[in-house]
């Protein structure tokens, strides 16, 4: 852990209101992750792990405490400007990868990037070279219907990295794919990552999965608890999904 | 059905109070519209029955004579040689209440002592009945009803100022006649009552009455028929009334059925809400399906709900029709009184009538939008319910389907307007169905749009331009049928639109033909066209002697009886032959026409050949003069528009060979040349000062004719709008389902970077292409009804041609408010969007 730490969540706690009923989620949360670190996150159902990459990711807000995200505190930002910050520094790889239905592969993809800025011929070259990164070259005209679930999951992994962001969030990346799909999918979004230097956040009920990560982390009774193991790596535990 | 069922769907009804809201709204404006023109309709024709059943009582017959009444000697004679004791004499006329909001007012002249057998209200009493002696107690006495003395607080004693054909007199409240029957008293509304003798004085006609009453059996009728003299007839009470409520018969359909269309347009947007509705429950309706839930129990839930958020639109429209009927009522009332008739309604009271038709039209639009959406609920198989892009994927398939239907519909619709004659209500029919049936065509028009406008989007504005496209197109069923609905509520509005100009630039066209003379001297019409009051005889010789007047046309508005019903004749100047311009037909060159005129042949308008249905050449006009029944053979047909009921114009040498009428209804006054036409003005109202002429420049009396016009369109131009503000619910709903239905796209758009601006400008292009779709389907739709409209409906509503005229600005601003009101209809859907938990938006299905 010499390396500076990218994200930072600083005693964040979330509470969800049901009525007259509020449940905490995240009780005084604090954890950080280092820059080119992959780390996995697990926990039960409902223990919080996709709020936490919510959180990180500016989806969502925390009740207290604060997330810090590349030097900046994304809960003090508008909900405009952490639209913004999340365009410049953030890529999302979703559990049913949401890819919008009526556009075809290649415009899911460059789709981002034009949202940045950049011009539709520039971020459909960017979004071809992504695609055939992934496998997925001679696809591009597809809609993703037409895909399998692997296929659409490698190309919403293609449409979080077309703006080139620092840090990755995964949501279960592999959560909706069989077990060999859902390897590929990780050995893509490993190279991925790893071979950029990029911080790689995944949350997942996969041993396997988590076995990849330099470091797990779990959520237990709202607070972010490291699970040690050599090298830094993991001693995995089984959590029950 | 079980409870258990039926609570799933009535639960949902309460969970989604916005969409239910939208079905209840859907039905409710279309109900209110349709209550509120019933409600006028049937308020102005209780009010035209009631003052009939006030003026004829228990009459069954009169007896009329020409535009000069009758001699008293009739009367002697019914009751002398005829022995028929049942007999009333009656003077009737109009005059304008002064100081009441300047209304006009019916003058009901009667002998109280022979009403016994006719008006209970005032003749059922005796003179000996303290109160009706104060009728004789001076010149002036006279009686109103209850409600017009409590309306503008009248108490006996009150003098009362009214004009009365040319004069300003002053009458006194002698008497307030109440009646505990609620009937009653309305019938009294609007009526002076006067002692015969001082009635025919007030109206300065001699010894002669308007009328007798009659209560007489078939024998009797016939007896009298045969002892009454040349130009005098013997006339069905009823038939009589029936013939004037006829008069507006055409009117009033015209807005039953505009306010129809109104309902049409709300049907779009019921059905767009069950149609969401069961888009978003597909998973609870598979479900169902899997635990042994029939597909015809799934059709019947469906439509119980539609059936349940309907009663409670049916219930709020007819309220909220009730409001705006009391609005709708004065409209339709001034029209009639502008065109028709003296009527007086102040009110329009909810009737079980109407709130029958209301909750009838109500329900049932409710349950046949709802049938689509119902079929396909009930065609939901248990797998399906999880793949939701099926429904979609179907309607894509049906709409080449659905588009030939919608042709097909429409060529019938054209057929049954080509078949129908002269039947109004077959042409309306078929006016919808061209309507309905083009509205059909509006899903395939937006698949073949957007498949356009998607790859142009695309280079303007990159893969943004093309996933707003491809939206509209994804949700068609949806986004097909609220383009439907703005388009026809948009044709709607060019239709009528073009309508109204193109018949208001005839009237214009029109107006600068017949309105020749400079000046018009005329007393004022207490309103209608039925009557008009009369100008002294002085007054020509009194006209002339104004330094500035070349020379002076007389003219003579009047009504006589003939085979066809009461015709109303102008009597023209023969001095001054028309233009060619002013025929619709005629042999020959105008000035051999006017000479047929001079020598005796008519002319008859428009309207009036199109009514009667009288040849273009050769056809003859009976009329009842004052030497009995003679034929005129007619010369021509022109231009009016004046009259719905047409117009008969004779030459005043003619008429007065055939009336003894000599009097005058009005003057033209042309202006010597080197005069300027303001002093003459000035000149002729200081001459005639004293008297309660108005003397009118042309060019006001032109402005006054196009007021009248204006006002005559108010309620259709009400109409226009409410279908637009019905659609534009429509387009809102339809974009608040689609944003609900996109959430988590829209939110996953959000997570990859789509900023607050360009969320905004997505939904805007998308809403944008809705707009523009809907506005050019509008334009031809629109330029079809205003054909329709003019060439068609007009023409066997009222007879009338005019001049179709296509300003190109009315096309601009339908399309831009087409545009417009898809665009705003968007804002609250987005804010909403704004406020919504992007984390939440993520998880929803």
């Amino acid at each position: 852990m010499s390396r500076n730490p990218i994200i930072r969540l600083d005693r964040v706690s979330k509470d969800y209101t049901e009525g007259a009923e509020t449940r905490r989620v995240l009780h005084e949360a604090s954890a950080s992750f280092a820059e080119g670190e992959v780390v996995a996150i697990q926990g039960r159902s409902g223990s919080g792990k996709s709020t936490l990459l919510n959180l990180v990711a500016g989806i969502d807000s925390p009740t207290t405490g604060e997330v810090w995200v590349a030097g900046t505190c994304i809960n003090r930002l508008s909900p405009a400007d952490r639209t913004l910050f999340r365009r410049d520094h953030l890529g999302f790889v979703f559990q049913f990868f949401n890819l919008i239905p009526t556009l075809r592969v290649l415009e899911n993809v460059q789709l981002p990037a034009e949202l940045r800025g950049r011009s539709p011929g520039e971020a459909a070259e960017r979004a071809r070279t992504l695609l055939g990164e992934v496998g997925l070259a001679g696809r591009e005209s597809s809609f993703p219907d037409r895909l399998s679930g692997g296929e659409q999951q490698r190309v919403a992994i293609a449409r979080a990295l077309v703006q080139d962001p620092r840090i990755l969030l995964a949501d279960e990346p592999t959560g909706n794919l069989d077990d060999i799909t859902g390897e590929g999918v990780m050995d893509l979004l490993e190279r991925l990552t790893r071979g950029a230097g990029r911080t790689l956040v995944l949350v997942t009920h996969s041993l396997q999965v988590a076995s990849r990560a330099d470091r797990v982390h779990t959520i237990e009774d709202g607070r972010v608890v490291p699970l040690p193991g050599p090298r830094g790596r993991t001693e995995l535990t089984q959590v029950p999904p | 059905m079980t409870r258990s069922l039926l609570l799933t769907g009535l639960r949902d009804l309460v969970r989604r109070p916005l969409h239910s809201g939208l079905m209840v709204l859907g039905v409710a404006l279309g109900v209110a519209v349709v209550v509120a023109i019933d409600l006028a309709n049937t308020s102005a024709l209780r009010g035209f029955a009631r003052s009939t059943e006030a003026i004829t009582g228990r009459a069954t017959h009169q007896v009329v004579g020409g535009p000069s009444g009758l001699a008293q000697d009739v009367l002697r004679r019914i009751r002398i040689e005829g022995g028929l004791r049942a007999s009333a004499p009656v003077v009737e006329g109009y005059v304008t209440a002064l100081d009441l909001d300047r209304q006009p007012l019916r003058v009901l002249g009667l002998d109280v002592l022979s009403e016994g057998p006719f008006r209970a209200h005032l003749g059922g009493r005796s003179l000996a009945d303290p109160g009706f002696e104060r009728l004789f107690v001076d010149e002036a006495a006279v009686f109103v009803g209850a409600a017009l003395a409590d309306r503008y607080g009248l108490s006996l004693g009150r003098p009362l100022r009214v004009r009365v054909q040319d004069r300003v007199e002053t009458l006194t409240v002698r008497g307030i006649i109440r009646s505990a029957d609620a009937r009653e008293a309305a019938s009294l509304d609007g009526l002076l009552f006067m002692d015969v003798g001082r009635a025919q004085r007030l109206l300065k006609m001699g010894d002669r009455i308007t009328r007798v009453d009659l209560v007489a059996s078939d024998d009797e009728a016939e007896r009298i028929a045969a002892l009454l003299p040349a130009g005098v007839r013997l006339v069905s009470a009823r038939e009589q009334a029936e013939t004037v409520a006829q008069l507006t018969e055409a009117f009033q359909l015209n807005l039953t059925a505009l306010s129809l269309l109104a309902l049409v347009v709300g049907m779009f947007l019921i059905y767009n809400t069950v149609m969401f509705s069961v888009v978003q429950r597909r998973a609870v309706l598979g479900t169902l399906r899997l635990l042994g839930v029939t597909g015809e129990q799934v059709f019947a839930l469906v439509l119980l709900e539609t059936a349940t958020a309907s009663a409670l639109g049916v219930l709020l429209g007819v309220g909220l029709g009730w409001v705006l009927g009391q609005e709708a009522v004065r409209l339709v009332t001034r029209t009639i009184n502008d065109l028709y008739y003296v009527l007086s309604v102040t009110g329009a009271p909810l009737t079980a009538a109407s709130v029958g038709k209301g909750v009838a039209l109500g329900l049932g639009a409710g349950v046949l939008a709802a049938v689509a959406p119902a079929l396909e609920a009930a065609r939901v198989e248990p797998v399906e319910a999880l793949r939701p892009s099926r429904l979609e994927s179907r309607a894509r398939r049906v709409v080449p389907g659905v588009a030939l239907g919608g042709a097909l519909l429409a060529v019938a619709g054209g057929i049954l307007m080509m078949l129908a004659g002269r039947s109004l209500a077959l042409s309306f029919a078929g006016l919808f169905a061209i309507v309905l049936g083009l509205a059909l065509v509006a899903p395939l028009a937006t698949v073949a749009s957007m498949a356009v406008a998607g790859p142009i989007g695309g280079r303007l504005v990159g893969t943004l331009g093309r996933l707003a496209a491809r939206t509209v197109t994804r949700s068609v069923s949806r986004t097909g049928v609220a383009i439907a609905a703005l388009a026809v509520a948009v044709s709607v509005t060019i239709g009528v639109g073009l309508m109204i100009e193109s018949f208001r630039s005839t009237v214009e066209n029109w107006l600068d033909l017949s309105l020749r003379a400079d000046v018009f001297i005329s007393a004022p019409s207490p309103g209608g066209t039925r009557r008009t009051p009369v100008v002294s005889p002085d007054i020509p010789q009194r006209v002339v002697a104004v330094p500035g007047v070349e020379d002076v046309e007389t003219f003579r508005r009047v009504r006589v009886a003939s085979p066809l019903g009461e015709v109303q004749l102008a009597v023209a100047d023969p001095r001054r032959p028309r233009s060619a311009a002013f025929y619709r037909f005629a042999e020959g060159e105008p000035d051999e026409v006017w000479e047929r005129v001079r020598a005796g042949a008519v002319l008859v308008s428009e309207p009036f050949a199109f009514r009667h249905r009288l040849p273009e050449a050769g056809g003859t006009v009976q009329l009842q003069t004052d030497r009995g029944l003679r034929s005129f053979p007619v010369a021509g047909v022109f231009y009016d528009y004046a009259t719905e009921s047409g117009l008969v114009l004779l030459s005043s040498n003619v008429y007065e060979r055939f009336w003894d009428d000599r009097a005058i209804s009005s003057l033209g006054v042309y202006v010597a040349p080197g005069h300027a036409i303001e002093e003459v003005v000035a000149d002729l109202r200081a001459a005639l000062a004293g008297t309660a002429l108005q003397v009118t420049p042309n060019r006001a009396l032109r402005a006054g004719a196009l007021e009248v016009f204006d006002r005559t369109f108010a309620v259709t131009q009400a109409l226009r709008l409410l279908a637009v503000i019905v659609a534009f619910i429509g387009v809102w709903s339809a974009l608040m389902a689609l944003q609900v239905e996109r959430t988590r796209e829209l939110a996953t758009l959000e997570v990859l970077g789509l900023g607050p601006r360009q969320m905004w400008g997505l939904t805007l292009l998308e809403t944008g292409l809705m707009g523009t779709v809907a506005g050019l389907l509008a334009l031809p739709l629109g330029w079809l009804l205003a054909v329709i409209l003019v060439t068609v409906i007009n023409v066997r509503s009222f007879g009338w041609t005019m001049r179709l005229e296509a300003d190109p600005w009315l096309f601009v601003q339908a399309l831009a408010v087409s545009v417009v009101a898809a665009a705003l209809a968007s804002v609250y859907p987005l804010i909403r969007l704004r406020r919504r938990s992007l984390a939440a938006a993520l998880r929803s299905e």
